[in-house]
């Protein structure tokens, strides 16, 4: 099975999200519900922890959706305030990313709630808010999101973790079903349909030229910065 | 979200009107509804038919031949009540006079053939050629 | 020698567990209405089964994801999420139906009405999947299934003309009674029933709980290559025995006693009892089947502890889930509903919720990341292929032929 660790780099939303977290002593933790990233100071997005549970899960369901589950997560639970922040595991205990996410530590006693101010944390964010943030461009089509982050380094290998790439392009985060990658085959008829509906799906490295506007929910690419298609 | 609105009331309307339980049914539709009450009263006897036969001829046990009879019984009953249940066409009145007769006469032969299932008797002669005769008859009338 | 008595055991569960209420059903209908003119669509659904199957052990032997694993994986939580209810939803009707289906066979040895028969079901359902080891369940019940072979002898002992069997397979020998519109009808339903989709999250699960490895992978082929087509033949045995008893007299089968009747006419007393306990263990090992799939979609989407081998206090939610589902079933079907009429629901249903559940699979069984170089072969990729456009064709127009039809009367 080829591991992450073996390549250079990877696809959040493709490669982490969603995946099964399983401790060291083979128990099943949850699912990769949210990434939380850190911006470093010279404004790097690096990710510092999982996050595992409903407060974390809920939000991804989009706007509308997401936030009318999370109130009925929240009244639910009521008795318990803390509930709606989500779980945490650290980044570092990852060891590795296959089809599954393996930690280096036993599952009991491995999850800790988010406290207060790191949720407030306005460095911070989750990759389930980035994706699916509109893009403003002028070389893209109008109704463009992010759709994956591109990340460099493997889990449990020293050495930086961050992102430095966003696939952008219209459609919905996920829809690519792993066919941007050259390495996927697929049934070809399959793949020639995904790729023909993100025909107009690019890839733009991190830099000055991407500005990720939190206040405004958007992500404005400066004109003549350069995009790169997707199996370049 | 006003058109959406106005489309699904709308829509709704017409589902409830298309649905009126008193509305009179064109001859066609009662002719269809009559053909199938008829052909599920006709499958009730031949059902009932085969079991008692089974049964005298010790192929299945009582329990058996009494659930398949009762339940034949049943389902002969809601197809005969289902059809009695609608308004008859003007221009059918007299078939209707028929066909729900037919179908009274499957409820009783089929409730008979019940009660010779209970009791054990699988072996009257005059029942099952009855039963012959009336599916024969369902399947004639049954277009 | 072990080696092959796990491949003969696992073959005769495949078959004995490929038949469920859904099938009995199905196919007697369809036999005693159709005689054996849609027999070519049991043979294009055991084809798929085996495909999808084969694909979904493999996965779980490589990588040891279980399909809802994949759902959610390559869905992600939204597209996931509404799978997931679609799924659920049809999984438990489908238990709700096997219940409903051991109480009509229980039914059929007592003469007790089923609505009283089903709260004890319902308990030793429970009990079951609370207590009784996953390979025990499988293998016993699976083994008790293949009492349905009898319907095979019973055909035999019939005597049919088989030339005019063999003859009415062809689809233009629909009887002339029937429209176009309900053969289609029938042919979605018989596709449904044969390729539920809680097969799939069973096999798979399975798989993971029997901690199958890349060794495994011909034991896993052995049993879905042999034993699902060998189902197959029991399916269609169900229908030629419906067609050759049924169809000529004209009835149509809307009970299970019916269905079994055709084995009394044949084979007499002793035959019969063989088929009510293979009625029996077919639809209590699905019933089994069925109430763990509902568990492990639910486990497997949100990430929690699930499984057979799990301790129940260490997998707590995966259990209180299974307690759930065989409360709600028993309570759906005390309100009188009949079993018969919830299992063409579900046969329908299933079919309409296949296409969300076998895309990920497709997509994932190409993957190296997932199962290195153990992804598809151009067959399996050709086949998958038609079979997604085949069973797109087949969930759209479910809805629109269950209308028309008035399911399946008109």
């Amino acid at each position: 099975m080829a591991s992450l660790a073996e390549r250079e780099g990877y696809d959040v939303g493709l490669h982490l999200l969603d995946r099964q977290v399983v401790g060291a002593d083979d128990r099943l933790v949850g699912k990769v519900d949210d990434v939380e990233l850190v911006l470093d100071d010279d404004g790097a997005l690096v990710p510092t922890a999982l996050l595992v549970g409903l407060p974390a899960l809920l939000p991804r369901f989009g706007r509308r959706l997401g936030g009318g589950l999370a109130r009925a997560h929240r009244l639910v639970r009521e008795a318990a305030a803390d509930q709606e922040l989500p779980l945490v595991v650290d980044f570092d205990l990852v060891e590795d990313v296959s089809s599954e996410v393996r930690l280096s530590e036993p599952a009991p006693g491995l999850l800790h709630r988010m406290a207060h101010e790191r949720a407030a944390d306005p460095r911070r964010c989750r990759v389930g808010d980035l994706l699916g943030l509109p893009v403003r461009c002028a070389a893209l089509p109008r109704r463009s999101k992010v759709l994956d982050l591109r990340m460099t380094g493997a889990p449990g290998r020293p050495g930086e973790h961050r992102v430095v790439a966003f696939l952008v392009g219209p459609g919905r985060p996920g829809a690519l079903f792993g066919y941007d990658r050259s390495s996927e085959p697929g049934p070809a008829a399959v793949a020639a349909v995904i790729h023909w509906l993100h025909r107009h799906a690019r890839v733009v490295e991190l830099g000055d030229g991407v500005v990720i506007d939190h206040e405004a929910g958007e992500v404005r690419i400066v004109a003549g910065t350069s995009l790169s298609p997707l199996r370049g | 979200m006003r058109p959406a609105v106005v489309a699904v009331l709308v829509a709704l309307t017409l589902l409830l009107t298309a649905c009126g339980v008193v509305a009179e049914p064109d001859a066609a539709a009662w002719d269809e509804r009559a053909a199938r009450a008829l052909s599920d009263a006709g499958s009730q006897v031949a059902t009932a038919r085969l079991a008692l036969e089974s049964a005298d001829e010790e192929r299945t046990w009582s329990a058996y031949a009494t659930v398949l009879v009762a339940q034949a019984e049943e389902a002969a009953g809601k197809a005969a009540e289902d059809l009695s249940r609608v308004q008859v066409p003007t221009a059918r009145a007299d078939d209707a006079a028929d066909v729900l007769d037919l179908l009274d006469q499957a409820v009783d032969l089929v409730g008979e053939a019940r009660a010779h299932s209970v009791d054990g008797e699988y072996d009257d002669q005059a029942l099952l050629d009855a039963l012959d005769r009336l599916a024969d008859e369902l399947r004639r009338a049954a277009p | 020698m072990k080696r092959y008595l796990a491949v003969l055991l696992g073959v005769l569960t495949a078959i004995g567990g490929f038949v469920d209420i859904g099938d009995l059903v199905t196919n007697a209908q369809v036999g005693a209405r159709f005689g054996t003119s849609l027999v070519w669509v049991v043979l294009v659904g055991v084809v798929g089964i085996c495909v999808f199957a084969e694909m979904s052990g493999r996965i779980a032997a490589v990588s040891h994801r279980a399909t809802f694993d994949l759902v959610r994986e390559r869905l992600g939580p939204r597209m996931g999420f509404l799978n997931l209810v679609g799924s659920m939803l049809v999984t438990l009707l489908t238990f709700i139906a096997e219940i409903g289906g051991v109480a009509l066979a229980l039914q059929l040895v007592t003469s007790v009405h089923h609505l009283l028969v089903v709260p004890f079901v319902a308990v030793a359902v429970g009990i079951v999947l609370w207590r009784a080891r996953f390979s025990s369940i499988e293998n016993v019940l699976g083994l008790m299934g293949l009492a349905l072979i009898a319907f095979a002898v019973a055909l035999w002992q019939l005597g049919p003309d088989w030339g005019e069997l063999a003859a009415g397979l062809s689809p233009a020998e629909k009887p002339g009674a029937e429209s176009w519109a309900t053969y289609a009808f029938f042919g979605v339903a018989l596709f449904g029933a044969a390729m539920t989709p809680y097969e799939v999250f069973f096999f798979s699960s399975g798989g993971v709980e029997e901690r199958w490895t890349e060794k495994d992978i011909g034991v896993m082929r052995a049993n879905v290559f042999i034993g699902f087509p060998l189902g197959g033949v029991l399916s269609v045995a169900i229908a030629a025995c419906a067609a050759t008893v049924f169809l000529p007299t004209g009835i149509a089968v809307e009970t299970l006693g019916q269905v079994g009747l055709p084995v009394a006419v044949g084979l007499g007393k002793i035959g019969l009892a063989v088929v009510v306990l293979g009625f029996f263990a077919a639809t209590f090992g699905a019933a089994c089947e069925t109430g763990l799939s509902t568990g492990y979609s639910l486990a497997q989407y949100f990430g929690f502890p699930w499984g057979k081998y799990v301790r129940p206090r260490e997998a707590a939610g995966f259990h209180i889930i299974l307690l759930a589902a065989t409360v709600v079933a028993a309570g759906v079907l005390l309100t009188g509903v009949d079993p018969i009429m919830v299992t063409e629901i579900s046969v329908l249903f299933s079919a309409i919720a296949l296409p969300l559940t076998y895309f990920p699979i497709l997509v994932v069984a190409n993957d190296p990341d997932y199962l290195g170089e153990h992804v598809n072969g151009p067959v399996a990729n050709a086949l998958g292929v038609v079979y997604l456009v085949v069973i797109t064709v087949a969930a759209l127009a479910a809805i629109p032929l269950m209308i028309v039809t008035s399911m399946g009367q008109g």
